[in-house]
């Protein structure tokens, strides 16, 4: 495959994926840290088979049999969709309108609850199995839509769309194997920031392509589309810290 | 898992209503645009789309950023 291309199909779903794989990760932690690791290890593995027999029936049968143009259009309105939640989102957090999103805390508050439910010695922990396996299988589903997604031209870029989140999810456990500790230093905020963009690059990029255009230079033009909703969502975020009074705070869900 | 797509759903549809209704009328108007332009039209759809989903964005956030600052005047008062 071109490296261009592999690059620029590659590195969204890498970057999308790790995001939410940090977030599976560190409820298995939780899980494994507070009440063993049979369970959690064993619902992990029966959330990934579960997500291989969607995405093999689903998503294959949804890249091969959809018409190339219509599934572009579909695929990048959700995409446009889910892109301009995610940029939103992160741009409201940098602000200091919504609390940024704190893995840590997260992690101490599973942990807290799984201890307040206790664990009987012996027994096989369902308890811990199905958190596990509900983080897993809703994270991983997320990942499913965002290779379907980066992956929808289908041949070359569904397998780099693949490679891409496969990569991203080795990479993510090993570190979080290595480190048996929430990963913290992942910058959750930039990444949702760099993948909103990224999103909703390709969500116009394959809408306006379904629609018969031609972009300049075809995938080189996704990023100057990917600079140019960054360079706005900064903008956003200068305006919105000049609208808030010094030093405000505002924790609020719907504004 | 249902509780999950379910969350998803009332973020994309309600938490972030104005937004998604917003985008959905872009993507509309850039569907008539290049329905009804033509061959030229078709041609500029993806531009037109750009900019009108920037602005889209930017108003959004700083009407959300008015209601946050009018959430800060009343509990400091």
């Amino acid at each position: 495959m071109d490296p261009v291309a592999l690059a620029i199909h590659a590195t969204p779903a890498f970057v999308a994926s790790a995001v939410e794989f940090v977030e599976a990760t560190t409820i298995v932690l939780a899980v494994g840290v507070t009440r063993g690791w049979r369970a959690p290890l064993i619902g992990t593995l029966a959330a990934t088979a579960t997500l291989a027999v969607i995405i093999a029936t689903l998503g294959v049968a949804i890249v091969t049999i959809v018409p190339e143009l219509l599934l572009k259009g579909v695929v990048g309105s959700l995409l446009l969709l889910f892109g301009l939640r995610w940029l939103r989102k992160a741009v409201l957090r940098f602000a200091g309108i919504v609390a940024i999103h704190d893995e840590e805390l997260i992690y101490l508050r599973e942990v807290a609850e799984l201890r307040a439910q206790g664990l009987q010695r012996r027994k096989f922990d369902w308890i811990g199995f199905l958190v596990a396996y509900k983080a897993v299988l809703l994270e991983g589903t997320e990942v499913a839509f965002i290779v379907i997604a980066f992956g929808a031209a289908g041949g070359t870029a569904l397998t780099a769309a693949t490679a891409g989140a496969i990569a991203a999810g080795l990479f993510v456990i090993v570190l979080g194997a290595a480190l048996r500790q929430p990963l913290t230093m992942v910058p959750e905020n930039w990444l949702k920031f760099g993948v909103g963009a990224m999103l909703c690059s390709f969500g116009v990029f394959w809408f306006a392509e379904a629609l018969g255009m031609t972009w300049p230079g075809d995938a080189l033009s996704i990023p100057l589309i990917v600079a140019t909703f960054l360079a706005a969502s900064w903008l956003a975020v200068r305006m919105l810290k000049a609208i808030l009074p010094q030093g405000a705070r505002v924790d609020a869900r719907n504004v | 898992m249902f509780n999950g797509i379910w969350s998803i759903l009332v973020g994309l549809l309600i938490e972030d209503g104005q937004l998604a209704i917003g985008a959905l009328l872009a993507l509309a108007i850039t569907w008539a645009l290049a329905t009804a332009g033509g061959a030229s039209a078709q041609q500029v759809v993806g531009w037109v789309l750009l900019v009108m989903v920037l602005v889209l964005v930017v108003a959004n956030l700083y009407r959300a950023g008015l209601t946050a600052r009018a959430r800060v005047s009343s509990a400091q008062r």
